[in-house]
């Protein structure tokens, strides 16, 4: 190994610029389009130069389309998510890790279960429950029939509704139904010295003073990987938000970036328009990654002392 | 030391309370018990080292004393309270830990006031008990610090000290210093001592290290399964341990152990060969330790097998009768690595236990 170095670090090197430029090539394409106009795209097809339209897109993106409410859309979808998972997380994380719970090895797997079931596959029955969360409730009283009777005495069956499709809490919740946040805690809380929560005892702190003052405080680096890792995940959702949302005004960023290409045949899409809409869209995300990296790293590593 | 100090030793002393076990047991799945009904009295100021081998029972047993295991049977008393349903906090009862347990993201500072700033103590009174406290150990200097950024050694005082800041009744030492190299584990030992002979808590210390055990306590209560061996002061485990399993867990090399049977007048090893005076008849075993024996002229024979010179002393191995017998020579003495030894075990210097329970018999020797 050591003897090769040279020669390994020279194939390191041409594996990693080729993966740059397959990565890089189509950002590149993205950013040039964007400083296009969609007349000299319809000449020249794309190119690999920029113009000099990109403020010009920029500021149709801002005044003709919805994207910047769409954005705004995003941004409370993404945060939601983040701060949601993360308070839920911790607080399983913590019931699991720190009190006996019965059956808790069982939950733990039921927890886990979500990371290998993600809400692209069931899509279709998050979709029917979203469209009315008091389904379970109805089912119930069909089953045990106890509606036949309802129906008997008052002439009709109960049926409960309500839809949250095309409220926010309806983007957000079924995000929120993910396992990788409550192992990230599980697994911190697991390397914790396990004398602390007797050191905490034996000075007084109860269950709620050590979630506070100890545990809280430890954490910091791990909620700030997981707020980035959700944030992201919530802002780059696409499938969920499409289903979820009819109207123009309660969809996400991603999704009105997909609806700005035309639905008619023999159009082309204005793409110039398009990729300045991706490149805004980009921004925050890229704005949260560079402020929040330094923690995304000490959290994911777990072996702080 | 300066008035402060000198008040959160009196403090302390004052508080100090005698712990009464009175048939206190443990069980976590009600059918094994992990510590059978045990009594015992702890007194006032006294420090006491319960020691035993790993999985004895005595990590549950302190841990039943601090209120972070619930008994299965029996009372535990504070002086005249009765503690066992009370929780931690409400016994007066203080515990240093194996590996410290300090909270990593506190100072020293905070790490020692915290107990104080849950129980709801105004800060400038926080500040000054603190600072007494760091005083009396010597980190005045660090209280600023974070764990991480001290040594082994600093962070055992830390522990320490925040054990102490609450001027407990009673203050428990989980096997403390374990962690550290054998050089501090002897500095902190010597600090131990010191700082029970000036704060006079009544002390309870974990170990299962028989050096700790005979240089701090004042009292040793030695555990095997859950069941008390002996409990008395290590100079009389030491010349009268009351059974062979105690025997063999004190002292370095532990006492030699050999089979022997009494016809009467004397005992001897199953080939034949006396090897002391008793009136008894049956299975005994006899106990000597390696450091009682003296080489040279004696009516014992062994052959040597191996020798260990340490410098100050030299353990050798014999065989005797098929049985290992380690002596430790004194000082100076001139052994030769001739094949045969002569022995002589000084009556005295005996101890006979039972051949089957492996209680000791009192007076066995003493009586001639």
């Amino acid at each position: 190994m050591v003897e090769n170095a040279r020669s390994l670090n020279l194939v390191a090197s041409a594996v990693l610029f080729l993966g740059m430029l397959y990565i890089l090539g189509p950002l590149y394409l993205t950013l040039t389009t964007s400083t296009q106009s969609y007349e000299f795209m319809l000449r020249n097809g794309l190119v690999w130069y920029p113009g000099d339209q990109f403020f010009t897109n920029v500021i149709r993106i801002f005044s003709e389309t919805r994207i910047p409410q769409q954005m705004a859309n995003s941004m409370v979808v993404a945060v939601g998510d983040a701060v949601v998972t993360c308070v839920l997380s911790f607080i399983s994380a913590y019931a699991l890790v720190f009190f006996p719970v019965r059956w808790g090895s069982v939950v733990f797997a039921l927890i886990l279960a979500t990371i290998m079931l993600p809400l692209d596959i069931r899509v279709i029955t998050t979709y029917q429950v979203a469209s009315n969360v008091l389904s379970p409730i109805n089912a119930l009283l069909d089953v045990t029939g106890l509606n036949g009777l309802i129906a008997n005495v008052f002439g009709a069956p109960i049926a409960f509704e309500w839809s949250v499709l095309n409220t926010h809490f309806g983007l957000i919740a079924p995000l929120v139904a993910h396992g990788t946040g409550t192992f990230l805690f599980r697994q911190f809380f697991l390397v914790l010295p396990k004398d602390l929560v007797k050191a905490a005892r034996m000075d007084g702190a109860g269950p709620i003073r050590f979630l506070f003052d100890i545990l809280l405080p430890l954490s910091r680096p791990s909620f700030a990987a997981l707020f980035v890792l959700t944030f992201l995940g919530g802002w780059t959702q696409y499938l969920w938000p499409l289903v979820a949302s009819s109207t123009p005004n309660m969809q996400t960023a991603v999704v009105g970036l997909a609806r700005l290409a035309p639905d008619m045949e023999g159009v082309m899409p204005d793409f110039p328009l398009i990729m300045a809409g991706a490149v805004v869209v980009s921004i925050i995300p890229l704005v949260m990654i560079a402020v929040l990296q330094r923690y995304l790293v000490r959290g994911l590593v777990l072996s702080e002392k | 030391m300066n008035a402060i100090d000198t008040r959160i030793d009196t403090a302390i002393r004052a508080a100090a309370s005698a712990i009464v076990l009175d048939k206190v047991s443990k069980s976590y799945d009600g059918t094994t018990q992990v510590i059978p009904p045990l009594d015992a009295e702890l007194r006032a100021g006294e420090f006491t080292v319960v020691l035993g081998p790993s999985g004895c029972g005595k990590s549950t047993l302190m841990q039943m004393i601090a209120g972070l295991e619930r008994v299965s049977g029996g009372t535990i008393s504070f002086g005249a309270r009765q503690v066992q349903d009370l929780e931690p906090k409400a016994r007066g009862c203080a515990m240093v830990f194996q590996n410290y347990a300090l909270y990593p993201h506190m100072s020293v500072f905070e790490n020692i006031a915290y107990s104080l700033k849950v129980a709801g103590m105004p800060k400038p009174l926080r500040v000054e008990r603190v600072e007494a406290v760091a005083k009396m150990l010597g980190l005045s200097d660090l209280l600023a610090r974070k764990p991480g950024q001290l040594s082994g050694g600093q962070r055992q005082r830390v522990a320490i000290g925040r054990a102490i800041v609450r001027e407990p009744g009673v203050l428990l030492f989980d096997e403390p210093l374990s962690n550290l190299d054998a050089q501090l584990r002897h500095d902190m030992r010597m600090e131990l001592a010191e700082l029970h002979r000036r704060i006079g808590a009544t002390t309870v210390f974990v170990t299962h290290d028989q050096v700790e055990a005979m240089t701090l306590a004042d009292r040793i209560l030695i555990l095997n399964k859950g069941r008390i061996e002996q409990f008395d002061t290590p100079k009389a485990i030491y010349h009268h341990p009351a059974s062979v399993f105690v025997a063999k867990f004190i002292g370095a090399p532990p006492m030699n152990i050999v089979p022997v049977t009494g016809d009467g007048k004397v005992l001897r090893l199953a080939d034949g060969q006396v090897l002391a005076e008793c009136p008894v008849f049956g299975d005994y075993q006899l106990g000597i330790r390696p450091e009682d024996i003296l080489v040279g002229e004696g009516p014992i024979k062994a052959s040597l097998r191996y020798r260990e010179d340490l410098g100050s002393h030299a353990i050798l191995a014999a065989d005797l009768g098929g049985n290992l017998l380690r002596i430790a020579t004194p000082f100076g003495a001139d052994i030769g690595v001739e094949a045969n030894l002569s022995l002589t075990f000084p009556p005295l210097r005996l101890h006979l236990f039972d051949a089957e329970t492996g209680r000791a018999i009192p007076g066995a020797f003493s009586a001639q």
